[in-house]
């Protein structure tokens, strides 16, 4: 009984000293310390273990990953997890998937004349992206190509590099990976439109073709709203909306043939 | 696992730090919509002045997106005609061949201009062939979808033509001595037209009776025979399979 205490007591207080920058993910470098700190004796004060015991919560808070500015400590107990650990937080907002910044930036995608909020593409979310291309391969396979899986995710791959080094040329300020991969794989979706009626009907000949035209079309106009209102580049849209139709271009020709 | 932690940090920011150079190329890229447009329209008009040297805009976004555009007017003629690539991918191949005519022949023609004392920058022979591939995308774009010999032919000598007269009368009113514009041009023009016909033969074997089978009656014959015995084979199983599945 008096182990487990102490590795209460090791518990807490590692946690306190070495996962300040860790954030959100400090749960599970939690466990490692935890094995690593079996032996030491028990030097710190207990009640000192005590006073630190909040700390935990806060530097275990998820800031990082989803962008909710009310959740604390306090919010956290009202959770109730009946097994054991009760500040473990839920599961989807521990890995940041939050369905209703999904559902928002899917809106935005589907209606290219609406002006994007620049913020919204600040969290880094690739979720959404996943779940598109997954959804493009599984249609492709519905339409009775070879498998493609691999071919959607080695040209968003090399698409998203390429536009990375594209837009920090081209912007004074810079973006990140994690930005481009997202805003490209949400722009994503109207290709899986574009693959799902390749199930209903053959997009070889002038229908299909004008159909896959407008789809790239539709695709480079959201993704370059979404760019030039989260990086401030008016006036080049154009400029911006090129690559993206060349990229799409290429998932399209994937589609159509 | 800390210290992994920032050894890795560490290794990270090192290869940050070598991708920070990509900044020297950022006022390359500095352009507005309007300028890219007029240089490509300006890219087909041959300028008439060459008796002083002639201002060469030292831009790499429009060069970039045109040999970009090349490679998918390529996949896209490569698709349409079912080439078979034996060795290789088909987005391989077309990303080499244009990019390496992009590079190794600006890379070429600055070697050349060197040796023959002309006035221009790497950068700037790079914008030049690059805004030069205008003509070879138009061409190709209009003469992979609309398949006769002669249509290629017209385009290749007027539309091509163009672009590469407006390339050697640029380096033509940056060079002095007859010998040296002479040996410049004439490498540019063949190089450059040669490139079109490459182009346009290599890329785009027609099969004869799957286009029939695929797009209806309405394409005109061809003469030309499939080289390729197992790709017709396998293109005939191909298309009778999904004629019987779409019967059912």
């Amino acid at each position: 009984m008096s182990n487990f205490e102490q590795f209460h007591f090791d518990f807490y207080q590692s946690n306190t000293i070495d996962d300040q920058e860790e954030g959100c993910n400090s749960y599970g470098s939690n466990e490692n310390f935890y094995g690593s700190r079996k032996n030491q004796s028990g030097d710190q004060a207990p009640d000192g273990a005590f006073a630190l015991s909040d700390r935990p919560l806060s530097s275990q808070s998820y800031t990082g990953q989803i962008l909710q500015p009310t959740c604390g400590p306090s919010t956290l107990s009202n959770l109730g997890y009946a097994d054991g650990f009760d500040e473990e937080p839920p599961l989807l907002e521990e890995l940041g998937i939050n369905f209703e910044h999904i559902w928002q930036k899917t809106l935005t995608v589907l209606n290219p004349m609406k002006p994007a909020d620049g913020s919204i593409m600040n969290e880094t979310d690739l979720t959404g992206p996943m779940v598109f291309c997954l959804a493009l391969g599984a249609t492709l396979l519905l339409v009775g190509r070879k498998v493609h899986f691999g071919y959607v995710y080695g040209i968003s791959a090399i698409g998203c590099l390429a536009m990375h080094a594209l837009l920090n040329l081209m912007s004074v300020a810079g973006v990140s990976h994690g930005c481009v991969a997202s805003v490209l794989g949400y722009c994503l979706l109207p290709m899986v439109i574009l693959s799902s009626s390749a199930v209903v009907f053959s997009l070889r000949g002038i229908p299909g073709t004008l159909l896959a035209l407008l789809i790239i079309g539709w695709c480079s106009l959201s993704a370059s709203k979404i760019f030039t209102s989260a990086l401030a580049m008016e006036g080049q849209q154009l400029l911006i909306a090129y690559p993206c139709a060349l990229l799409y271009g290429l998932f399209a020709l994937l589609t159509v043939f | 696992s800390s210290q992994m932690w920032q050894v890795g940090k560490r290794q990270a920011s090192r290869a940050f730090s070598l991708y920070a150079n990509i900044d020297i190329l950022r006022p390359y890229f500095d352009v507005e919509p309007v300028q890219v447009r007029a240089r490509l329209l300006e890219s087909m008009i041959p300028v008439k002045m060459i008796n002083f040297p002639q201002k060469i805009a030292g831009e790499l976004y429009g060069p970039l997106m045109l040999v970009f555009t090349l490679v998918a007017i390529l996949l896209h003629g490569m698709k349409t005609s079912d080439t078979i690539i034996r060795e290789g991918t088909l987005m391989g191949t077309a990303i080499g061949t244009c990019f390496g005519y992009w590079l190794g022949v600006s890379s070429f023609m600055y070697f050349l201009a060197y040796l023959c004392n002309a006035q221009i920058t790497m950068v700037q022979m790079l914008s030049l062939l690059g805004y030069g591939l205008f003509g070879h995308c138009i061409t190709l774009f209009v003469t992979y979808n609309i398949h006769f010999h002669s249509l290629f032919y017209i385009f290749w000598l007027v539309v091509g033509g163009l672009s590469t007269l407006r390339m050697v009368a640029v380096l033509v009113s940056r060079t002095v001595g007859h010998t040296q514009r002479l040996i410049l041009c004439g490498t540019l023009a063949a190089l450059h037209m040669l490139f079109l016909l490459y182009l346009h033969f290599a890329y785009h074997k027609v099969v004869e009776g799957i286009l029939d089978t695929l797009e209806g009656p309405n394409m005109p014959p061809f003469q030309r025979v499939a080289r390729d015995i197992p790709v017709v084979s396998n293109a005939v199983l191909n298309t009778t399979a999904k004629a019987i599945a779409l019967t059912l």
